[in-house]
């Protein structure tokens, strides 16, 4: 502080002014302690998800490198290409039946069979401990088998029993309390069974065409990069149709969900910053309100409105930095709090740290946030005059903002939005989000006007309370637009993510089920199909669809090779993994052709394919290109000879490619069936199945659904666990709001005293004033919400929208209860004001 | 004034011959009796003795000036006659009933039919129109033709044409009015008015004063104000000197100017 500088004296004047206390400023600092908090806090966690990934990627992975093929092991030209490239080691997965030796009722597991060597990293941990090799070896002319626990639930089996699977009997020796890569494989039906590459040949599972993926792990040689490797195995074999994975991208699919969780959490937590704002302007101009004789005494004394503006602005900056500080802090310490709650649903431990980017970031939005939202108010208070001393008190005209001030907090808003953008991983997200906000704030505006505009109509009333309740929310200066708009914002996103989540769970739950298949049955060979076709029709009520189906990768469209093709995000998860596709002379149930034409059913020209149509557009397919599919090593080029839309939501049999007649006949491949049947008949039909065939494996659509809906359940919860912190930023401000009317609320019920009001009087006059700010931000926010649900459920997901009563209810009851709770202990203190004193100094 | 509205209290005897009228002129004694009042308050230095045995009566019509110097317990007074404040000791009566045994709620009804009181600071609801301010007794009390009366109130004290403006649109001057309106509107046996002039100047001062005593002339209110002006106290029939928390003087005027309101106004 260089004393005697016109800096150097606001900054001494500013440290006066903080040495009388912060008062109604400790709104500014909580609600952006809160925000930096929520975002520092978000960051901090994703990123030490992110670097617990990268910090195990290879035991995640399962290897340096990873080869993936499907149906087919690897060929003698990749095995050359594997040995020399480093030490291998081989995971064959796929899904198979369970059952005891007594014959109860099989069960879906995910089947998974290892070499000697596996794990290349990590190691996997057993109950009882015991290796891995040892547990699986042949004892007694017995292989053995490890397991998740849960399948000793499911099928009552104990350690020592024996389990059967396809056509082999082991022993279970031990169940799995850790498995490295086990976030290797995306989609997790049941529960995990391993057993050694041995005992696979035993159980007689594969077959031709069966849904078997081939995993081959590799530890490169000393100096080898992993993704110099990945080139050139792509390089050597390109016809191999594989997929190909460094530990750079160990897991993706998990990666990728975190990043979505976090960018969307992240949001949620510029929006509580945001609405925290609306918090901080409030009370920086409730604050400069108080300090209107001080200002005047300043400007009295020659002070320039300059340095009154130089010195609150140190003022509140400084706050700010101590606020940021204090939210950076506890931001930090987030993921200290969450990593034990994530750690059973994670299959990856986060890296606890500092990390200064996610910190730096939040910073900077904290920064901006009390700019943006202090430099009006502050701008204001340099132009209070002199003369205010001299004059009666109240405030006759708005105070004008110099232009400046204006330019200046509409650069800094432009440079918050700039920064939420860029900082965000998904920057189409996020300029959703900086629109839908810019739309969100214009909107409660509009609707706080409104209201005001509302109440000085229906201002003369003939009870007074209700007049008087009616002029408060109207009065000029009232905290009806910033309670209206912050509130509401938290409980707008409260609605919509109950009615989207309520939406969401009714369809999985309720709807999904009566239209979908019982089961799904998998693997069935050729030569099964009419034994397998015969028990479900002696099965009472049952009825079957099954077609051809095998697996490919989409390798070219339109000849360019997929990983040079301009694919729009939402249609990159086509090209992720293998696709299922069929062949067929006639257009399947729930499709719909939306361009071109079907093909005869006795075609037998040139390959055609059908695609789905929002593939064909996410890919920039058209009629008449071509698409190239990878089908066990071999490539086929088929011409779109149409598109067709698909009803997904009747869970039916369906693909996004099928094949016209005349190309895939001869290609080795299983059935597929979708079985309908009554819940009483589904024990003894999959029984029945699985003795004949323990080669087919049985997928419960029930079970699965209800697996979706656990996750779709999870992600709900923790989005409105972040919404409640929106709500809690508006209650914030609504308690703020409160406290800076409290002087106005003593006065008006001392007066109202004067005159002969009784306390129950005013309880119920100030009452009715909170209560109708909270039924109309409950109102509003109700509509709001509604609507944003409606337009992700209709347009985003496609789903049926059905209007839910109960998620609003409680919506408006929250809204009630914190208005009215937060009104009631402000007005209960202004009722117990004893009137003297007021009365005999003003 | 009110000629529209029944007069609720029917007074007896004739204030303009009332020089020395004593409690005996009005059935059921003195409006206002105070007993050995005491008031200590609480302060950060310790408690402070505001009123030290103070008794007094006031009959019913009379104009009484509280004077004395600043600090010497003259608003404390007025707060305890108001039920706006309770003594430490003592007792205080209106029209026979006794404060301390109402409840905040009951003195809230008493000084809505009872007792009107003028502040020096007006006190005025700022989000309340003039018209509305001074029905709020009256809408308080239930009455359906309060606005008819506030109107009339308000027209009486020369904002007839002012009816529509908030406390922020009406001058000093303008506001006293209105409150001196809002407190006679509800036609009240006693009057607190505390320094109803302090906050405007002379002029407009004189003006507030007129239309006080012009009122309390009309509607035969007993009158109990507080002033540091003797030319203003001289207006009234009788003079209370408070000094040190003490009654030192009642003295009863000879010929209290009360021709200066009629001519003024």
């Amino acid at each position: 502080m260089v004393s005697g500088s016109p800096l150097g004296l606001a900054c001494r004047l500013a440290r006066r002014e903080l040495r009388g206390g912060i008062g109604g400023l400790r709104v500014f600092v909580a609600a952006l302690v809160l925000g930096v908090a929520a975002i520092a806090g978000i960051g901090s966690l994703a990123a030490s998800l992110s670097a617990g990934i990268s910090g195990n990627a290879k035991a995640l992975l399962g290897g340096d490198v990873e080869a993936v093929l499907a149906y087919r092991p690897a060929g003698a030209a990749e095995r050359v290409f594997f040995v020399h490239s480093g030490t291998v080691s081989q995971v064959t997965t796929l899904r198979a039946m369970a059952r005891t030796a007594e014959g109860g009722r099989p069960s879906l597991i995910e089947l998974k069979a290892v070499d000697g060597i596996y794990p290349l990293y990590g190691a996997v941990a057993l109950s009882p401990a015991q290796p891995l090799g040892a547990a699986l070896a042949r004892r007694n002319g017995r292989f053995g088998a490890v397991a998740d626990p849960a399948i000793l639930d499911r099928l009552g089996l104990k350690i020592g029993d024996t389990i059967k699977i396809g056509e082999a009997a082991l022993q279970l020796r031990g169940t799995i309390a850790g498995e490295p890569d086990a976030a290797a494989s995306e989609l997790v039906l049941a529960p995990r069974v391993m057993i050694s590459s041995s005992a696979l040949a035993e159980t007689k599972l594969i077959q031709p065409g069966a849904l078997v993926t081939y995993r081959y792990r590799l530890r490169l040689r000393p100096g080898a990069e992993a993704g110099a490797w990945v080139a050139a195995a792509r390089a050597a074999l390109p016809q191999a149709g594989w997929q190909l994975r460094s530990s750079a991208q160990a897991s993706p699919g998990l990666q990728r969900l975190i990043e979505r969780v976090a960018l969307f959490l992240s949001l949620v937590g510029l929006t509580v910053l945001l609405v925290g704002g609306v918090g901080i302007g409030n009370a920086v101009r409730f604050h400069l309100a108080g300090k209107t004789a001080t200002i005047a005494t300043l400007k009295c004394l020659g002070g320039s409105t300059r340095l009154v503006f130089a010195v609150y602005l140190i003022e509140i900056m400084a706050l700010a930095l101590f606020a940021i500080a204090v939210g950076l802090a506890l931001g930090a310490l987030l993921p200290v709090a969450a990593a034990p709650a994530l750690r059973g649903v994670l299959p990856v431990a986060a890296r606890l740290g500092i990390y200064p980017r996610p910190l730096g970031v939040a910073a900077l939005f904290g920064l901006l946030t009390a700019l943006v939202f202090s430099l009006w108010p502050l701008a204001a208070s340099g132009r209070v005059p002199a003369g205010a001393l001299f004059r009666d008190m109240v405030e006759r005209t708005r105070r004008r903002v110099p232009l400046t001030a204006l330019g200046a907090t509409a650069a800094l808003a432009a440079c918050l939005a700039g920064l939420a953008v860029v900082s965000a991983p998904d920057r189409a997200v996020a300029l959703w989000f900086v629109a839908a906000a810019i739309a969100a704030f214009a909107l409660f505006r509009a609707a706080a006007a409104a209201i005001a505009i509302g109440a000085k109509a229906l201002g003369r009333r003939r009870s007074p309370m209700l007049r008087l309740a009616l002029a408060n929310l109207a009065r000029p200066g009232a905290a009806t637009a910033p309670v209206v708009l912050s509130l509401g914002v938290g409980l707008t996103v409260l609605v919509a993510v109950a009615l989207v989540e309520g939406n969401l769970a009714r369809e999985v739950e309720t709807r999904l089920p009566q239209a979908a298949p019982a089961y799904f049955f998998i693997d069935i060979q050729p030569g099964q199909l009419a034994g397998f076709a015969a028990i479900v029709r002696g099965t009472p009520g049952a009825s079957l669809d099954a077609v051809p189906m095998m697996r490919g990768r989409i390798t070219r469209l339109n000849g360019v090779p997929v990983e040079h093709a301009a694919v729009a995000p939402d249609a990159r998860w086509a090209l992720r993994s293998d696709r299922g596709l069929t062949y067929s002379a006639h257009l399947p149930e729930g499709s719909r052709l939306v361009a071109g034409k079907w093909w005869p059913a006795d075609y037998r020209g040139p390959p055609l394919v059908s695609f789905d149509a929002e593939l064909a557009r996410g890919m920039g397919l058209k009629l008449g290109d071509t698409l190239t599919v990878n089908l066990l090593g071999r490539e086929i080029t088929a011409r779109i000879a149409n598109l067709r839309r698909i009803d997904w939501q009747r869970l039916g049999i369906n693909f996004a490619i099928v094949f016209a007649p005349g190309t895939l006949e001869h290609a080795p491949q299983t059935d597929l069936a979708a079985v309908y049947l009554p819940p009483a008949e589904e024990n003894g039909l999959v029984r029945a199945v699985t003795e004949r065939f323990p080669n087919v494996s049985a997928i419960p659509v029930r079970e699965a659904l209800a697996a979706v809906d656990r996750v779709v359940g999870t992600i709900g919860k923790a989005i409105g666990l972040t919404a409640l912190v929106t709500v809690a930023a508006g209650a914030l401000v609504l308690g703020g709001a409160v406290a800076a009317g409290h002087h106005r609320r003593v006065y008006d019920a001392v007066v109202l005293k004067v005159l002969g009001a009784t306390r129950g009087m005013m309880l119920a006059g100030f009452l009715l004033e909170y209560g109708l700010l909270g039924l109309v931000t409950a109102l509003l926010a109700g509509g709001l919400g509604s609507l944003a649900a409606a337009f992700v459920v209709i347009r985003l997901m496609r789903l049926d929208w059905v209007f839910l009563p109960a998620p609003l209810l409680w919506t408006l009851g929250l809204a009630l209860l914190l208005t009215l709770s937060l009104g009631f202990a402000g007005t209960w203190r202004a009722l117990g004001v004893k009137p003297a004193p007021y009365l005999r100094h003003e | 004034m009110r000629a529209g509205l029944p007069r609720r209290h029917p007074r007896l005897g004739d204030p303009w011959l009332g020089q020395h009228m004593t409690s005996s002129l009005h059935p059921g004694g003195p409006l206002v009796v105070v007993e050995d009042v005491h008031l200590t308050l609480g302060s950060a230095a310790g408690p402070v003795n505001i009123l030290r045995g103070i008794s007094l009566e006031i009959a019913g019509g009379e104009t009484v000036a509280l004077v004395g110097p600043s600090g010497s317990g003259k608003s404390s007074l007025m707060m305890l006659l108001g039920g706006l404040e309770r003594p430490s000791a003592g007792t205080v009566r209106i029209d026979g009933k006794d404060l301390g045994g109402l409840d905040e709620d009951a003195l809230a009804r008493l000084r809505r039919v009872e007792i009107g009181i003028v502040f020096q600071s007006f006190h005025l609801i700022p989000t309340m129109t003039a018209l509305e301010n001074v029905a709020l007794p009256l809408e308080l009390g239930g009455d359906r033709n309060a606005f008819a009366a506030a109107a009339r109130g308000l027209a009486a004290v020369g904002l007839g044409h002012r009816l529509g403006h908030y406390p922020a649109q009406l001058s000093g001057g303008e506001q006293q009015r209105t409150a001196i309106a809002r407190a006679f509107i509800a036609d009240p046996r006693l009057l607190l008015a505390d320094e109803p002039t302090g906050n405007l100047d002379g002029a407009t001062g004189g003006l507030v004063i007129d239309c006080l005593f012009e009122h309390q002339a009309l509607h035969r209110t007993t009158l109990l104000l507080i002033t540091h002006d003797a030319s203003l106290a001289a207006r009234c029939e009788r003079q209370l000197k408070l000094a040190d928390g003490r009654l030192v003087e009642d003295r009863r005027m000879a010929a209290p100017r009360r021709d200066a309101a009629h001519q003024a106004w």
